[in-house]
């Protein structure tokens, strides 16, 4: 079942790519300027008279999330989809039930098009095995010299000292990340990019870089013997160095059955690239984490709300759990829970983070229910359980945890990362809330 | 020396001059044979890092860090369009952001009426704007309900703990700063016991200061200042003194005013007044000029001083009417009315500030009459047509709000006219919140009408201001 109906105005908001879009299409959404417009249960459409002649010809598919616009903006969704799915989405335009008007018709029929040749195209003939294999053996040789060359840097940063080079310029941490990139190992490249930054910006530097020269001395050993690793552990390692796995191959694996719960979900965006995690939980208690990314100005995903229970397929992308994952079919909400089930002791989600840091050692957050814990004021926060321990909070809305649970027991649901908790969803008077 | 001691202290200089450490035995780590002493520290690194990661413990509870959790909220939380109304305001307000602010005062309010209470998640943003308007600030309590009150007591940023410096638009609405009941007792104290050891600045500016809070006992003070060698002193005496017309000064003003005023003429009727003549020590000493050492004396800036320290009583017993009769005889003397306006203002004379009022128009003498009065006097006057905008602007926006229908309507009238644009323009941050919800139809209506931008500014907020408040009312029906 395809569950959509009416977008809220706040999903309409968070497609937004910008707040710069956000603002013009709210300019735009009235009816005045608009003409022709209407919606059925996959398209909603319009025209929208601009300063030219002709009026753009917007087009949205509120279903799997496209937009079309005959405007030149490079944004995405741009202004004129946004605001026609503000009208839309407050009944003021875009109505129901007149004809699909032909530039929609035509956009969608062109979009189904592509769809289908693209399905033919990748149920189609497989590649040639040969040329995929070669491929493959070139892409592990520059692997390997890179991983190689990274270990021998190392053995020279460990040499002459972290104190020195913490004295060098980001070029030098640069050019690491780049000969890595061109290895095609632009997972590592990133933490190297990352650290270039957080040596400055920690006053912990010296232990931060010296664990993580440690972690990344461990995966060139790792890789040097990943021939004799399982396969659930080379995917781990993969993950780690940032060798994609094509979704292709994750949509042909065994999908999970729902209803999912979602625990929780966190949003970043580092300048570069927004990602948004969206923690998941099978009935049986199976936790998996969906990533989604989206450059700058692009709309990211559409959020799922915490306490939300979802009718969807889920697959699993390889490696040691938590594993990442993602959707296999389309999303329905089946409405929202009143817990998240009953929560750890903040011992008892160390231990189990503790298990899998000693499954894979390459990771580095960890989903964790905590039950019946207090949130405290004192400096950037902490969480307190009822058995007198304590872990700091981090990247916090202090303010709004201790509004919501006035300092009452509450179940919370984070991520924890290094040593810290990441509070992403709240359980309080029967309801699970976003702090 | 601990392993982990070591290891960093050998990371931080390098193995080209340190050697890297033996790892622990219990941690059942052998150092790979042949190793080099880079690869041993790496190998130590590695093992650092997960064995870290891997048995991470949580910190025991410190006494400070537990607070006491919030007592239950004693009123329902606000709920529905209520609710809804506070998170547009706080997330995204329609309107500009004076508005903003006044609508969530008036949100306050109403909660504060219907016993309902901000809900807890919105008390964060409410708080965030309350840290920078004082306005929003003073009617926090008891809308933010015990669980507000509990979070500025606990939170440590500081949420709207205190009230926040006004900012200059909120300050004309503010009472004028005046010191503290102490100093005044302080200042009279000293005055009284320590006159002579005071600095002439000193004295000067303890008898300013009794002029905040003047009483008819002062005067034995202000005699005394006028005795004073310095003149600085001597000024703020004759000054204060004006302002009490049962002074023995003011005797002394009436019995030289009174033989210069005759009412003269049979049909029209006016003053006839003459000028003082040389004055004497007395004189003198109560503050009427002498005369300079060349040159004619200024014989009307005397008679000034005599008017401004005389009761106004000298004129009515002279004219042998009431004080408005008596303002009507001097319609032609501006220079007197104006020092009669300035007397009976300070003195807060209130029939001689009506009695003014019909012969002229002075923004003090209207300060003096009571808000529904003003109110009154202006609505009258604006249908009049007499004044100017720049005039009016400046009554209009001291007046307490809201305004009564009336004067809403004679001010829409004003700007709905030829003229009205510039006083639509001067009074755009007023007007929304001073009109009645009678007026908001009559705004609507002139909003369709007009096209030009100032007059719809300021006609549009108005409109968007009192549909907001008409739909805070229903929401807290």
């Amino acid at each position: 079942m395809v569950f959509m109906g009416r977008w809220s105005e706040e999903r309409v908001i968070n497609a937004a790519p910008d707040a710069s879009s956000l603002a013009a299409a709210r300019k735009l959404a009235r009816p005045g300027p608009w003409s022709d417009s209407g919606s059925n249960d996959t398209l909603v459409w319009g025209k929208c008279q601009g300063s030219g002649k002709t009026p753009y010809q917007v087009s949205v598919d509120v279903v799997a999330p496209a937009y079309r616009c005959s405007c030149p903006s490079r944004k995405f969704p741009c202004k004129h989809a946004l605001a026609l799915l503000l009208l839309w989405a407050r009944g003021e335009a875009a109505e129901a039930g007149t004809e699909t008007a032909d530039f929609a018709q035509e956009w969608a029929a062109q979009r189904a098009d592509r769809a289908t040749a693209k399905e033919r195209r990748d149920s189609g003939k497989p590649a040639d095995p040969e040329a995929q294999a070669k491929r493959l053996a070139a892409r592990l040789d520059l692997m390997d010299a890179g991983i190689a060359d990274f270990a021998l840097w190392l053995t020279d940063v460990i040499r002459t000292g972290l104190a020195a080079a913490r004295k060098q310029p980001y070029p030098w941490w640069d050019a690491v990340a780049a000969r890595l990139v061109d290895a095609q190992l632009p997972g590592l490249a990133e933490q190297v990019r990352q650290m270039a930054s957080d040596i400055h910006g920690r006053t912990d530097w010296a232990d931060h870089l010296l664990m993580n020269i440690g972690r990344w001395w461990a995966l060139t050993k790792a890789w040097s013997q990943k021939d004799g690793l399982a396969p659930g552990e080379f995917a781990d390692l993969k993950a780690a160095v940032g060798w994609a796995t094509p979704s292709a191959e994750v949509q042909d694996t065994e999908s999970m059955p729902g209803p999912w719960l979602v625990l929780g979900a966190h949003r970043s965006d580092d300048g570069r690239i927004q990602q948004q995690r969206t923690w998941l939980r099978s009935p049986e208690g199976t936790v998996v984490v969906v990533l989604d990314f989206a450059a700058q100005g692009q709309g990211l995903a559409t959020p799922q709300l915490s306490g939300a229970l979802l009718d969807a397929t889920v697959a699993r992308y390889p490696g040691s759990a938590p594993q990442r994952a993602m959707f296999t079919s389309a999303i329905a909400s089946r409405g929202v829970v009143t817990t998240l089930g009953s929560g750890d002791s903040i011992t008892e989600a160390l231990l189990h983070e503790s298990a899998a840091v000693a499954a894979s050692p390459w990771r580095v957050r960890h989903p964790v229910l905590l039950g019946n814990v207090t949130v405290s004021p004192d400096g950037s926060g902490w969480i307190l359980d009822s058995d007198g321990r304590a872990l700091p909070l981090v990247d916090a809305p202090l303010d709004s945890l201790l509004a919501l649970t006035g300092g009452h027991a509450v179940d919370i649901f984070g991520e924890l990362e290094d040593g810290h908790v990441r509070p992403l969803a709240v359980v309080v008077n029967e309801m699970v809330v976003t702090p | 020396m601990k392993w982990t001691d070591e290891l960093r202290t050998a990371a931080l200089v390098g193995t080209g001059r340190h050697d890297a450490p033996a790892p622990p035995v219990e941690l059942g780590a052998r150092p790979a044979a042949a190793s080099s002493r880079e690869e041993s520290l790496l190998d130590q690194a590695a093992l650092v890092d997960v064995v870290r990661r891997a048995s991470r413990t949580a910190a025991s509870v410190g006494a400070g860090l537990r607070v006491p959790p919030a007592p239950t909220d004693t009123e329902p939380q606000a709920t529905g369009e209520a609710a809804r109304l506070l998170e547009l305001l706080l997330r995204q307000p329609p309107v500009g952001l004076d508005l903003r602010n006044q609508l969530l005062v008036d949100w306050l309010r109403s909660a504060a009426q219907a016993r309902r209470r901000v809900p807890h998640r919105l008390l964060p943003a409410l708080f965030a704007v309350a840290e920078n308007t004082s306005s929003v600030f003073r009617v926090l309590d008891p809308a933010i309900g015990t669980r507000g009150r509990w979070l500025q007591d606990v939170s440590t940023a500081g949420l709207a703990h205190s009230e926040p410096r006004r900012s200059v638009h909120e300050a004309d609405e503010a009472a004028p700063a005046s010191p503290a009941l102490d100093t005044f007792t302080i200042a009279r104290q000293q005055l009284s016991t320590e006159w002579n050891s005071l600095s002439a600045r000193a004295r000067a500016s303890h008898l300013k200061r009794l002029g905040y809070e003047l009483h008819d006992e002062d005067e034995g003070l202000l005699e005394k200042g006028l005795d004073d060698k310095a003149k600085s002193v001597r000024e703020v005496a004759i000054a204060l003194l004006d302002r009490l017309p049962r002074s023995a000064r003011a005797g002394r003003m009436a019995a030289r005013l009174l033989p210069l005023l005759q009412v003269k003429g049979l049909l029209n009727k006016r003053f006839d007044i003459d000028l003082p003549e040389d004055p004497d020590a007395a004189a003198l000493r109560d503050g009427i000029p002498s005369a300079p050492r060349s040159g004619e004396p200024d014989r009307l800036a005397r008679l000034d001083t005599i008017i401004l320290g005389a009761p106004l009583d000298v004129w009515t017993s002279v004219s042998g009417r009431s004080p408005e009769a008596t303002a009507a005889l001097l319609k032609e003397e501006p220079r007197v009315l104006a020092l009669l306006t300035t007397a009976a203002t300070s003195r807060n004379h209130l029939e001689w500030v009506r009695a003014l009022l019909t012969v002229r128009t002075d923004a003090r003498l209207l300060h003096c009459l009571p808000a529904d009065e003003r109110e009154l006097w202006l609505e009258r006057h604006i249908r009049a047509g007499t004044e100017e905008p720049d005039d009016l602007a400046s009554l209009l926006r001291d007046l307490p709000q809201p305004w009564g229908p009336a004067l809403a309507g004679a001010v829409l009238g004003v700007i709905s006219g030829k003229e009205g644009t510039r006083l639509a323009s001067m009074l755009f941050d007023v007007l929304p919140t001073a009109l009645p919800p009678e007026a908001a139809e009559e705004c609507r209506r002139l909003l369709e009408r007009t096209d030009d931008p100032a007059r719809r500014r300021v006609l549009r907020d108005a409109v968007q201001y009192q549909s907001f408040r008409q739909s805070l009312t229903e929401a807290f029906r």
